[in-house]
């Protein structure tokens, strides 16, 4: 088992390594300090800034800073805010962590609720209209479902506000919760359905219905367990979805979190800024990953060997 | 003596798509889409670019009268005059623009020679933009993006991911250990992000976007075709290849590749509609396709600022009304495709 996970951190380290490498490269094309700057600034302030920036060292000189200040948590100073990145970053993290956590949680158990709600049945007019629908939410990225949203709970009925923080009232967080849970609920709905009528066919519970236990005992007891399993699988696989949502829900509704950071650094071009918002994103994922496969290892032996 | 004609497995998946009620009329609307892009200019009352601007903001259903000014830069779009009413005197016309200026004009600097040439009363189907733009042109402009976006960017992302998975697939070891830790680090960023990445990376613009879209999702197909390959060498028709002494590349692209087709197919359906949402997002954050080129996300954007104020809200719901259905019929027919090639997992 140690093994195993030694093995696990190692390659993890490995491919951070490679995120490392693809997040410096994300700055604008040709001379940085050019674009900043724009085309009518005189070539001696473009070549301070150039210095400044450290963009007239070579290429590997400048990988190896990047890498090394990282890994002092040093992400380097937004441009526009002359701040450093990191403390931006930290200091949005909790308004991100709010609105990711409370999507998750409410796109799994209102998701698993619906899949198996549609799988109790399947075929007749309620699971019809609970695929259908979720087929609807898949097929909407979440800045058209928010701005959906916006109209009619908004503007419309005015039941919620359609911007802000939650120091404003927690009903804030009403509408942009909702518009990032809509597509992984309606994934989890799917998975969760499919996995349920997978899990029914099997001999194990048509032993337990012969046994002459109630429908809903072997439903909730025998099936619903088993079928979870790809319905944890999807949690943590959608949960990086989720964070890159929270950019565009955040534009949206004006909520102050990482993703807001970085979209007006997109605005201003401000890459270190860019950099270090996707960066974190990425090493998130990662970890996140990383501890899913770890924990898989100790469900299930099988993966510990391959 | 009578032949016993084989089905092949791919004229048996498209036999079993046909059966498939939701996948077939995915398959017509998406039909109409294409002829509806390719035929835009001819469909469209307008230039995608026309500006009326004292027509701008108009509801859905708006009709205005415009008269047609000739332009000599360019004879084959003459300039647009919105007036509320007009008249022909001797060889002047008269007329009160929609502020109720009085204003006239020669007839010789209008357009044809009947007032059937130069005088017009257009519907605005879905109303207008800001600019005075008609929405229902612009929204079909906007589909050739989208749709050029999918076919293009998914092509880029064939390329790479088939390439790769297949090197990866066929020659394992290192090989195969080299791709897949490239794989696994553009895994780690979601996709949107990427693009956004690689969009800053190449800058603004059309191709730009394409190009952006197509090298940040050609993972799943790598990883997909990996896959594939690795149960496909262990089939007896590529170990008679070996013997009869073909180079990898003829046994990877005549003989692996076509056995995988299947999947590969089911999954850029659904790329293409991830493409599609991947460029409106874009374009709706100010990257992307740039003005005065119609974009889905950008028409969405534009209209964002008007739902506040509860008027116009025309302006979001029809571009985005748009992109759903067309997202979703790809949806619906990349699911009848999968059910068709892999009827094992279809729904019961």
């Amino acid at each position: 088992m140690a093994a195993f996970i030694l093995r696990k951190v190692f390659y993890t380290l490995l491919v951070l390594a490679g995120v490392v490498l693809v997040t410096f490269f994300i700055r604008p094309p040709g001379d940085p300090a050019r674009v900043l700057l724009g085309q009518r600034a005189d070539s001696a302030s473009v070549s301070a800034l150039r210095q400044q920036l450290g963009l007239d060292k070579p290429l590997a000189y400048q990988i190896g800073t990047y890498m090394t200040n990282l890994g002092r948590g040093d992400m380097g100073r937004s441009i526009a805010t002359n701040r450093p990145v990191a403390e931006t970053i930290l200091e949005r993290l909790p308004a991100t962590a709010l609105l990711a956590l409370t999507s998750i949680a409410i796109a799994t158990i209102l998701g698993i609720i619906l899949g198996v709600i549609a799988a109790w049945r399947p075929n007749t007019w309620v699971d019809t209209l609970t695929m259908s629908t979720s087929l609807l939410g898949i097929s909407l990225p979440a800045f058209v479902v928010g701005l959906l949203l916006v109209l009619v709970f908004g503007v419309a009925l005015e039941w919620f506000p359609i911007s802000g923080y939650v120091d404003r009232g927690a009903e804030h967080l009403v509408l942009p919760m909702i518009t990032l849970a809509i597509r992984p609920l309606s994934i989890i709905a799917r998975v969760t359905r499919s996995s349920m009528l997978d899990v029914l066919g099997q001999d194990y519970v048509r032993t337990a219905k012969a046994k002459g236990l109630s429908d809903a005992s072997v439903f909730v007891k025998h099936a619903l367990r088993n079928a979870l399993n790809p319905v944890v699988t999807t949690v943590s696989a959608w949960f990086a979805g989720l964070l890159a949502g929270t950019y565009f829900v955040e534009f949206i509704f004006n909520w102050p979190g990482i993703g807001l950071a970085a979209f007006s650094a997109i605005e201003k071009l401000d890459y270190p800024m860019i950099q270090g918002t996707v960066l974190f994103t990425a090493i998130i994922f990662v970890t996140v990953n990383t501890l899913a496969d770890i924990l898989y290892g100790f469900i299930d032996p099988k993966v510990r060997v391959s | 003596m009578s032949v016993h004609r084989v089905e092949s497995p791919s004229r048996l998946a498209m036999r079993r798509l046909r059966k498939n009620t939701g996948a077939v009329i995915a398959m017509v609307v998406l039909g109409i889409m294409v002829v509806a892009a390719l035929a835009a200019p001819w469909i469209t009352p307008f230039d995608p670019t026309t500006q009326i601007l004292e027509y701008s903001v108009k509801p859905a259903g708006f009709s205005g009268t415009i008269l047609y000014k000739r332009n000599p830069a360019d004879p084959q779009t003459p300039s647009i005059i919105a007036v509320s009413t007009w008249q022909l005197v001797g060889d002047t016309v008269h007329y009160q623009d929609p502020s109720g200026e009085h204003y006239s004009i020669a007839r010789a600097g209008l357009v044809g020679s009947t007032s059937d040439d130069f005088v017009a009363t257009p519907t605005f189907w879905l109303g207008t933009d800001r600019f005075g733009r008609d929405l229902f042109t612009r929204l079909v402009y906007g589909m050739r993006v989208s749709l050029s976006v999918g076919l293009i960017s998914e092509s880029i992302a064939l390329l790479i991911g088939i390439f790769l998975g297949a090197i990866a697939g066929f020659y394992r070891g290192w090989v195969d250990d080299a791709i897949m830790w490239l794989v696994n680090v553009v895994w780690s960023f979601p996709t949107i992000l990427l693009v956004v990445a690689f969009s800053v990376l190449l800058g603004k613009g059309y191709w730009q976007t394409f190009v952006a879209i197509g090298i940040s999702s050609w993972v799943d197909i790598a990883r997909i075709v990996r896959g594939q390959f690795f149960s496909i060498r262990e089939q007896e028709y590529i170990e008679a290849t070996r013997a009869l002494g073909y180079g990898p590349m003829r046994t990877i692209f005549r003989h692996m590749l076509l056995n995988a087709t299947g999947p590969i197919i089911v999954l850029s359906t659904a790329g293409f509609a991830t493409a599609i949402i991947a460029e409106a997002s874009l374009s709706f954050i100010g990257l992307g396709v740039q003005p005065p080129t119609a974009s889905w996300g950008q028409m969405i954007k534009d209209g964002y600022g008007y739902i506040a104020l509860g008027t116009n809200w025309g302006m979001t719901l029809f571009p985005s009304i748009a992109m759903a259905i067309g997202v979703l019929v790809l949806n619906v027919f990349g699911d009848g495709l999968r059910d068709a090639f892999d009827p094992k997992t279809s729904q019961r």
